[in-house]
């Protein structure tokens, strides 16, 4: 296939946080909120002159330092985000918009607080406490904490417009990315697609790491590009996966897969755009902030929600996305010391298996899996393992 | 006052399944059978040859110790007990050697209380004792629970005078709480009593949640789940939950989480947990894995109806109370639809007036032991406090006495300035991070070894505001405001002030001049604050000593590993010598 027209400049535009595109939407008077949790809503975050960064720790090395203040047991991702903070890499943002989610993320912005890591007069931190469940009260608890501990604060500091107006427009904008990468996504559904996995994956990275309306002119283009790309004749791919599970921010992660004969045909997984990237749907005429808010809560995926509803969505969800893209397997992922999918992963993994009938790889991984050779084995073995079913399917013909 | 328990649960009628006995009692009895054909005899007999050789060596030394003490020295023998505890354990033994000596009248005290708790065990069980015997066949952990003496006296070893006797007041209290839910899950349990009229009354509470939900219900009987099972059991038992760990992780659960929840979702997996019960409380409560065993459970009793009741993390902002508050009515309502009870305001009010009595005399103990002569401290009263405030819950009236009683005792060693553990005061110590006390019997260790007296613990600082007996609303809050500081969420959940600042905060209280640092492995919530400690530690001038640990899997971290950090650090840093040489250095990995 030819190459996308973009795609080297958003690979480059993932190779920081503070990318070309974040500084252009600051020094046009704007103002970087990083996050990180899917529990914060991320249209929220991109009101009048505020815009969303998606935190991440490209090239992450070594993690020294955020290993002497959180230990080595903790979530790499957190650590690595901690690192860079350490490192001054995100002496850029404004602000912090934080969930009280997870242990490990909270002592991260924690730690950012404490350690000063941003010296910007305004900066702040914000952290906002998450229900574990889905009742009207928990969402009634949530826009409450939306308003007091996010937009309210966002007004403070950095003097932005927090009205529905505001907001509405932030969620028309929000809604045309989501469209265009819903559209691209779609496409992974052909059995010979104009696009790949790992494609994909940088596309949806660059719409959370980039201001939204910096990004999107050159999503419209590459919408139109990948309409009329012509696939080569020959298929890719040997198997096609889903990949369901935590976060995955890491570029390697999908091209290793990839690189092993797997075509990433789903991507339920924090950073990915299941959930994300589904159109929020409004009654102009209702309270607009339940309705974002309770869209996040509804669409969350997070290994977090323990109530039964929640547990069986997240199951009937990468069920349904396996079958809706035609997979043949699924890769179920965890970041390694992440507390939720560690005890999501086994459970599930043997659920899909056993009770959906899916070939399941389960696996944990580090934050930046590189050229790993374990993880890239097991891949291909899992590729192979679904090519023979698939000729066991069709009666041993190859 | 009406009797606590109801005795009524006792008599609730059993539908045994006498098939189902059968079968097991025929399984056991062709293990044991193997067992006896597969053992090597002869390797028994080098055994028991090796012990007679071992106890014959000890009791030389013993003898000889004997026979060079001056007059002197056999007084202080006579009145005041033995010197060297390391001798008391011996290589790849379960149990102490032996008893210890604690002078005449102590022993007499001791042993006064050891026939009371075998008395309180055995009529406690012959309340219904049948379906008991048949959990001991049905379930492993039940075994354990044959230790519990084992447990009381590893306890309160090195103890005398006021501190032995307040220590056996409140480890029995403990166990008479054990004893009798053990009686009700044995019954209700369908493997065991299969008692549906009992199991129809019992509601199962998640591990940690707190029991003052269930003071409303005087006619209900409310359990935490994994508490036997588990969590009680590995502090008995160290070694008790290793096939739970092992089991769960053979079905994929990383290796890195705590074994706490671990151990739950184990449980599961091995079908060590009861079956029975009306419904079960889960609980996001206290950790990120907590909140993920309750999947496993979930799935495990499909046909157990289940409540989650979950409260705001960030616990300190009023904005999140309009929730939290109706969370609990929520969950009142799905116990009432459930059980068919009805919530009892007067029943619960009366509970909570109790328990604002209790945390007055728990505030009484701590004003005793900020001042330079503590009276009680040590592993009971920390295992006490933490019972008292989580799963008693002043729903039992008996235990008003306790209270009374110990104050009683503590006051008046308090005006004979006495020492716990009799001139072995060195130094002041509080205990943070996640506490180990009773998996290694650390406390006790440390102030007989090394002299360190632990004066308070980080879990035992929770909610002491007395809690709203009138407006029903304001009770609801208090209710839910109680709820999200329960033992191990008050410090670790809500932000670091809760925990770091707050350390700072309790140094200055308690004037301490070291402070015991848990490091527990698994734990993120705490591990993710380590380096801050470490830096501000310096800043405060404060002596951290860091032991590392990993709760119930002694694999991870051994306990004489736990005490070699100590004894590095006492003898290295701060320059001394044990009080007691024969604890530094000895074999207690196979021991309970």
């Amino acid at each position: 296939m030819k190459d996308l027209k973009y795609m080297i400049e958003f690979e480059d535009l993932l190779q920081s946080a503070d990318n070309d595109l974040v500084r252009q939407a600051q020094k046009d008077g704007n103002f970087a909120i990083g996050y990180t949790c899917y529990h914060m809503p991320e249209v929220l975050l991109n009101v009048d002159k505020c815009f969303s960064v998606r935190l991440r720790a490209p090239r992450s090395t070594s993690v020294d330092i955020a290993t002497y203040y959180m230990s080595n047991y903790t979530c790499e991702f957190a650590r690595s985000l901690l690192e860079r903070g350490i490192e001054g890499g995100y002496a850029f943002l404004d602000g912090i918009a934080g969930v009280d989610a997870c242990s490990a993320m909270n002592r991260c912005y924690e730690h950012m607080e404490i350690l000063g890591i941003n010296e910007k007069p305004n900066f702040f931190v914000t952290h906002c406490d998450i229900p574990y469940k889905i009742e009207d009260y928990t969402v009634d608890a949530m826009t409450t904490q939306m308003r007091l501990r996010l937009l309210n604060v966002m007004h403070e500091k950095c003097g932005v417009d927090t009205s529905d107006e505001a907001i509405l427009a932030a969620v028309d904008e929000h809604n045309e990315l989501c469209r265009i990468m819903s559209e691209i996504g779609d496409m992974r559904k052909q059995d010979n697609p104009p696009i790949t996995g790992y494609e994909y994956h940088v596309l949806c990275l660059v719409s959370y790491c980039c201001p939204t309306s910096y990004i999107l002119p050159k999503l419209r283009e590459t919408v139109e590009e990948i309409r009329s790309r012509v696939p080569d004749e020959k298929k890719w791919y040997r198997a096609r996966v889903a990949v369901v599970g935590s976060e995955v921010d890491d570029l390697d992660f999908t091209r290793l897969l990839e690189e092993s004969g797997a075509f990433v045909v789903a991507d339920r997984f924090c950073y990915g755009s299941k959930p994300g990237r589904e159109e929020i749907k409004i009654d102009r005429n209702g309270d607009i902030l339940r309705q974002i808010v309770e869209h996040y809560m509804r669409t969350s995926e997070c290994a977090r929600y323990m109530s039964e509803e929640k547990i069986s969505q997240r199951r009937v969800t990468a069920d349904s996305l396996a079958r809706d893209y035609r997979a043949d397997g699924i890769v179920f992922e965890q970041m390694k010391f992440c507390d939720f999918w560690a005890f999501e992963r086994p459970l599930a993994s043997h659920i899909l298996q056993e009770e959906f009938g899916w070939p399941v790889l389960s696996i944990d991984r580090p934050y930046s899996v590189r050229s790993s050779g374990q993880l890239r084995t097991r891949f291909q073995a899992f590729v192979e393992a679904l090519e023979i079913k698939k000729i066991q399917q069709r009666g041993g013909e190859v | 006052m009406a009797k606590y328990p109801d005795p009524s649960f006792f008599k609730k009628k059993d539908k045994m399944n006498l098939k189902l006995q059968a079968e097991n009692i025929k399984e056991i009895g062709g293990i044991v059978g193997r067992m006896l054909l597969e053992n090597d005899w002869k390797h028994t007999a080098g055994q028991i040859a090796e012990n007679f050789k071992a106890t014959g060596k000890r009791l030389s030394y013993e003898a000889s110790l004997a026979a060079s003490m001056d007059v002197d020295q056999w007084k202080d023998f006579l009145l005041n007990g033995e010197k060297q505890l390391g001798k008391l354990y011996r290589r790849g033994k379960m149990a102490t050697v032996r008893r210890e000596w604690r002078g005449i009248k102590d022993t007499g005290v001791d042993f006064y209380e050891w026939c009371r708790m075998w008395g309180m065990l055995l009529a406690t069980f012959s309340k219904d004792l049948i379906p008991s015997l048949n959990g001991a066949l049905h379930y492993r952990w039940m075994i354990s629970y044959f230790c519990c003496h084992s447990f009381m006296d590893k306890n309160t070893l090195g103890l005398r005078s006021k501190a032995l006797k307040m220590h056996h007041e409140l480890i029995y209290a403990i166990f008479r709480y054990v004893a009798e839910n053990l009686v009700f899950l044995m019954k209700a349990d369908e493997k065991g009593g299969n008692s549906e009229e009992l199991s129809k009354k019992i509601v199962l509470l998640d591990e940690m949640t707190m029991a003052q939900i269930m003071a409303g219900f005087p006619d209900l009987v409310g359990i935490p789940y994994q508490l036997m099972p588990v969590f009680l059991l590995s502090e008995i038992d160290q070694l008790a939950c290793m096939p739970y760990i092992d089991a769960v992780e053979s079905y994929g659960l990383p290796s890195d989480t705590c074994p706490v929840p671990t151990s739950e979702c184990g449980a599961c997996v091995v079908d060590a947990l009861p079956h029975m019960g009306a419904c079960f409380i889960s609980s996001s409560m206290p950790c990120d894995g907590s909140v993920m065993a309750s999947s496993y459970t979930s799935r495990r009793f499909k046909d157990l109806p289940t409540y989650h009741l979950t409260f705001p993390v960030r616990y300190e902002d009023e904005s999140v109370m309009e929730a939290a508050v109706k969370d609990i009515k929520g969950c009142i309502r799905f116990i009432e639809e459930q059980t068919g009870a009805k919530w009892s305001w007067d029943a619960y009010f009366e509970a909570m007036k109790r328990f604002n009595k209790e945390t007055e005399y728990e505030l009484a103990k701590w004003e005793v032991n900020q001042t330079p002569y503590p009276q009680l401290i040590g592993p009971c009263y920390e295992l006490f406090r933490k019972w008292n405030y989580e799963m008693d819950g002043g729903i039992d009236p008996r235990i008003m006495k306790t209270f009374e009683k110990v104050d009683k005792l503590m006051m008046k060693a308090y005006e004979n300035r006495e020492e716990p553990w009799r001139g072995k005061m060195r130094h002041r110590a509080i205990v943070w991070s996640v506490p180990a006390h009773y998996y290694a019997n650390f406390s006790n260790w440390l102030a007989n070894c090394w002299g360190i007296n632990v004066l308070v613990e980080m879990e035992s600082l929770n909610f002491t505001k007395p809690l709203e007996t009138e407006d029903k609303e304001e009770a609801l809050r208090d209710m839910a405001r109680l709820y999200e500081r329960m033992v191990m969420r008050r410090h670790t959940n809500g932000g670091y002030d809760h925990v770091l600042t707050e350390l700072w905060r309790q140094v200055e209280i308690w004037k301490p001049d070291i402070v015991i640092m848990y490091q527990h492995v698994s734990c993120k919530n705490m591990s993710t604050l380590n380096g801050l400690f470490d830096d501000q530690a310096r800043e405060h001038g404060v002596r951290l000593i860091w032991i590392e640990h990993d709760l119930m899997d002694p694999r991870t971290v051994s306990r004489s590993d736990m005490r070699a950090k100590v004894n590095e650090y006492m003898r290295t840093v701060m320059r001394e010598e044990p009080l007691d040489p024969s604890l530094v250095d000895f074999e207690d990995d196979a021991s309970w």
